[in-house]
């Protein structure tokens, strides 16, 4: 008894002894220029560009490779390694005809000064190289798309830094090169060719798997010192950085899942700053109050993003057949009251599926149809689609009440706060709205894959200027034909659209491109078969010292000029 | 006795076969599979992307095949490639394994160190002043949520008092070669962990220690033991403290068999390098290689446990025989 009671005593003491060990830690971000520590709450894969999948590992990328192009924060593309961007305009890129078929030749030049971080220059074999691998059969490359459209590249023999692309088709956006990422042909030809026969043999033995330190895999302004999977990554300055030299000494990514134990982290100084991928908006909100209240030394920023929130309604469902059933469910919503009363206004209500930071985007009410508040619009479309309040408020139809299933994913505070928001907006125009909410993994596994919801809530990633065939499409409505790859979860089939999405993809003149991409809006609000909601804002913490900072809002994160930012 | 343990690891080896089968095939027939997360992610994936990545992952054969394929590649000392992480699963596992042993041990020892005398003295001294305090703070701790604890912890050691970490596993960074500071960062990361975690199993083991020795001071031997004149440290420690170490030895075997399966809620706060919520995220992302060998590694432990514990028990009651 007394040794157990010694041993316990022997325990607590050893603990106290390691909590006199340790002093109250500072935030090292009051240290100009010394270090960074990001926090994130997203996992992130090994860094081969040509196989990773998550926003995590590409936030990550951004700072440590470049590419021929890269999209800033205003949306707008300029080149990195490339000296500048083919356009017709400016006589780099012309239109061929081969074999009755239209194509593009585009002249690309690599940086004189460009360089693994090695110090091998990077040329157009690293291009070259990306591309043979991408196409390989035992590669799991997801979008195959960025290195299949170029039919082939011919590299001038004298100067490997100037190549020439043959696009297999003519299409106005063959030199947005946004996720074509070069691999260091100088470390990866081996590897692939030794282990390409084997399926996703080249991943498993990469160079980017065997030996991720290695500064030749790296052509960015960071080269990458230490990686532990699931926890952090070191980043240190590159030498033969083509660009500006990096400020920060030395940056470092910490992924801390909870998010709740993150916003701990930066507040205890484990962390300087939560990047975009950390916070969820409404935590993001209630800190900024903290913020305010404890005078914390951090300021919250919200991006306006690409991303927009909306609701599906399933097409093929009976009561959604007629569009004016549609649209007065959308004009029964109030959706700026809803983004001021959940959102402190920090969020901007959705009336279509463009951005309001996209080129593309347009207020006209020419082409944006119905998508004003109005109960009694509302209510005016839905007798008239022969729907007539019963005595208990709701509304029937061939003695069918109007009642629905309106699903989300569970657990996501803000969608079911949205949600209860909604179905009170509805109940008094007459609709019955049932919330049926499933686990992420069944709900976009099963539900929404298979198309069998009345109205599903979830969000669409997107891209500046983005052709939404995979989203409108009537080849893109999943089914078990195309394995339900598509993401036409509505089942939107419009011969009309269908000519839009061809057309704009091969409409070189951006005024005539704007115009049939207004139309493609003028469309969606017309039919209505999705329910707009808002578009979401990207979040981070950051400390105010924290200089040339700019969340870009969109997939082309704001690492892309992470050279700039300074601690001051 | 070792054909008595030859005959239960046969037994062992063959229910880790047919649970393997049962929990790969029950994984197949889960929503969604790995090409599905790459589909949310990139809208631009195409049909024939959907199509190619499935047939390179074997994802359109049928899971008795894929089962097959799983077990030929395990058989050849491969443990198999993670989907999600991209690297081999030794290579991601077997650090976390010696992280979440460490920090699993550790806590395991302090709570048997605190609970089993507090325990103990209770059952001596039933319905006491010190009785009441003990089950008070028992069941508190019983009662209290892990991830609830494991916040508070953050806000007074880490936010509040800034003497301790708020999370991670070691210092970035830190390449000491001295043995005495690695131990001591080390350490110093694992204070709140270990406590979050300790807090539940102590409450737990100082009831199933109190409960144990009052049964059995209440039998008849331990009458007769004091109308013997026998030492009252002998009475207990010979005569009630080994019998009832059977129902303890149960607890502890059964606690000793979760050492490699991770406190899920413990690290995913603490972001500690454990392999509890490598298990979670492996399954929710259909990562099958990571989720198979982390169940055969609990099952394993489970039933291993199982069988020491049955040999403790030997050793614990010598009226009980293996043959």
């Amino acid at each position: 008894m007394k040794n157990l009671c010694k041993a316990s005593i022997l325990v607590i003491l050893t603990l106290m002894y390691f909590v006199s060990c340790t002093g109250k830690k500072n935030s090292s971000s009051s240290v100009k220029n010394t270090e960074l520590k990001i926090g994130t709450s997203q996992e992130f894969e090994t860094l081969n560009p040509l196989i990773m999948t998550m926003s995590q590992t590409t936030y990550m990328y951004h700072m440590t490779g470049r590419k021929l192009v890269h999209m800033d924060p205003d949306t707008k593309w300029y080149p990195q390694l490339a000296k500048e961007i083919p356009t017709i305009e400016n006589g780099k890129a012309k239109f061929i005809t081969v074999g009755g078929k239209k194509k593009i030749i585009a002249e690309w030049e690599i940086l004189e000064n460009a360089k693994w971080g090695d110090g091998v220059p990077v040329t157009c074999h690293d291009f070259a190289m990306a591309r043979t691998i991408a196409l390989s059969p035992n590669v799991s490359i997801a979008d195959k798309e960025s290195y299949d459209m170029i039919e082939k590249i011919d590299i001038d023999s004298k100067n490997p830094k100037k190549c020439s692309f043959t696009y297999k088709k003519a299409r106005w956006d063959f030199n947005r090169h946004g996720t074509f990422y070069p691999v260091p042909k100088h470390l990866e030809d081996e590897p692939f060719k030794k282990f390409n026969a084997q399926k996703e043999g080249y991943e498993k033995n990469s160079t980017y798997s065997k030996a991720p330190t290695n500064p030749g895999l790296y052509n960015g302004p960071y080269l990458i010192s230490e990686i532990k999977l699931s926890d952090h990554v070191t980043f240190i300055p590159n030498p033969h950085f083509y660009g500006e030299k990096p400020k920060i000494q030395k940056v470092i990514i910490k992924l801390i899942p909870n998010t709740a134990a993150l916003e701990a982290n930066l507040r205890s100084g484990t962390v300087d700053m939560i990047s975009t991928l950390g916070l969820s908006f409404d935590q993001a909100v209630e800190f900024d109050k903290k913020i305010n209240a404890e005078k914390l030394p951090y300021l919250v920023t919200f991006t306006k993003g690409i991303t927009y929130e909306h609701i599906d309604f399933n097409l093929d469902h009976p009561f959604f057949k007629d569009g004016r059933v549609r649209r007065a469910m959308i004009q029964a919503l109030d959706r700026e009251s809803l983004t001021k009363s959940l959102f402190e206004g920090k969020q901007e209500s959705a009336i279509h599926f463009v951005s309001p930071k996209d080129p593309w985007f347009t207020r006209d009410e020419k082409y944006v149809i119905g998508a004003k508040f109005s109960k009694r619009d509302a209510e005016k479309l839905l007798a008239e689609a022969g729907w007539k309040k019963g005595e208990d408020g709701y509304l029937y139809k061939d003695n069918k009440k109007f009642s629905v299933n309106f699903g989300t994913t569970a657990g996501n505070k803000i969608r079911e706060l949205v949600q209860v928001y909604l179905q009170d907006q509805w109940k008094q125009v007459g609709i019955e709205v049932n919330i049926k909410n499933e686990p992420a993994r069944v709900f976009f596994g099963e539900t929404t894959k298979k198309r069998k919801f009345d109205l599903a809530m979830y969000a669409w990633v997107s891209s500046p200027e983005n052709i939404p065939r995979s989203t409108f499409h009537s080849t893109s409505i999943p089914s078990t034909k195309n394995g339900y790859s598509g993401q036409n979860q509505p089942g939107w089939n419009n011969p009309k659209v269908d000519k839009l999405i061809e057309d704009l993809e091969i409409e070189f003149d951006s005024k005539k491109r704007t115009d049939l991409a207004w139309e493609l809006q003028k469309v969606y609000t017309e039919e209505a078969p999705v329910i707009p909601l808002y578009y979401r804002s990207d979040v981070s913490a950051v400390p105010p010292n924290l200089k040339n900072y700019r969340p870009s809002g969109h997939q082309f994160h704001e690492t892309g000029k992470i050279e700039e930012w300074t601690l001051e | 006795m070792s054909t008595y343990i030859l005959r239960r690891l046969i037994q062992t080896v063959l229910v880790i076969i047919i649970l393997s089968y049962v929990c790969f095939y029950i994984m197949t027939l889960m929503p969604g599979d790995p090409v599905e997360l790459m589909i949310q992610s990139n809208p631009k994936i195409t049909s024939a992307d959907v199509e190619r990545l499935r047939a390179l992952y074997g994802l359109d054969q049928p899971a008795y095949k894929r089962y097959g394929t799983w077990v030929n590649t395990i058989l050849g000392g491969d443990l198999g490639y993670s989907r999600t992480y991209r690297v081999p699963v030794e290579e991601l596992m077997i650090p976390r394994l010696k992280n979440t042993f460490i920090l699993s041990l550790l806590s395991l020892l302090l709570s048997l160190a605190i609970a089993l005398p507090l325990g103990i003295y209770s059952a001596l001294n039933p319905g006491g002043r010190f009785d009441s305090i003990v089950n008070f703070f028992a069941f508190s701790g019983i009662s209290i949520p892990s991830f609830w604890m494991a916040l508070m912890l953050i806000i007074v050691f880490a936010v509040q008092l800034g003497v301790l970490p708020a999370g991670g596993t070691e210092t970035v960074g830190l390449n000491s070669e001295n043995f005495f500071n690695f131990v001591k960062d080390r350490g110093t990361y694992l204070i709140l962990p270990i406590l979050s975690l300790s807090v539940q199993q102590i409450g737990s083991f100082i009831r199933y220690a109190r409960s144990a020795m009052m049964e059995t001071l209440r039998n008849d031997y331990i009458r007769t033991a004091k109308a013997k004149g026998l030492e009252r440290k002998v009475i207990i420690w010979r005569h009630a403290f080994r019998n009832a170490l059977i129902p303890l030895i149960t607890i502890l075997a059964l606690s000793f068999s979760g050492l490699f399966s991770g406190a899920l809620l413990t690290e995913t706060v603490f972001a500690y390098q454990g392999v509890g919520k490598l298990v979670y995220d492996s399954i929710i992302a259909n990562d099958y290689n990571v989720a198979m060998i982390s169940f055969i590694i609990s099952v394993s432990m489970v039933l291993l446990m199982n069988l020491l514990a049955d040999i403790l028990y030997g050793f614990a009651d010598p009226r009980i025989t293996f043959s």
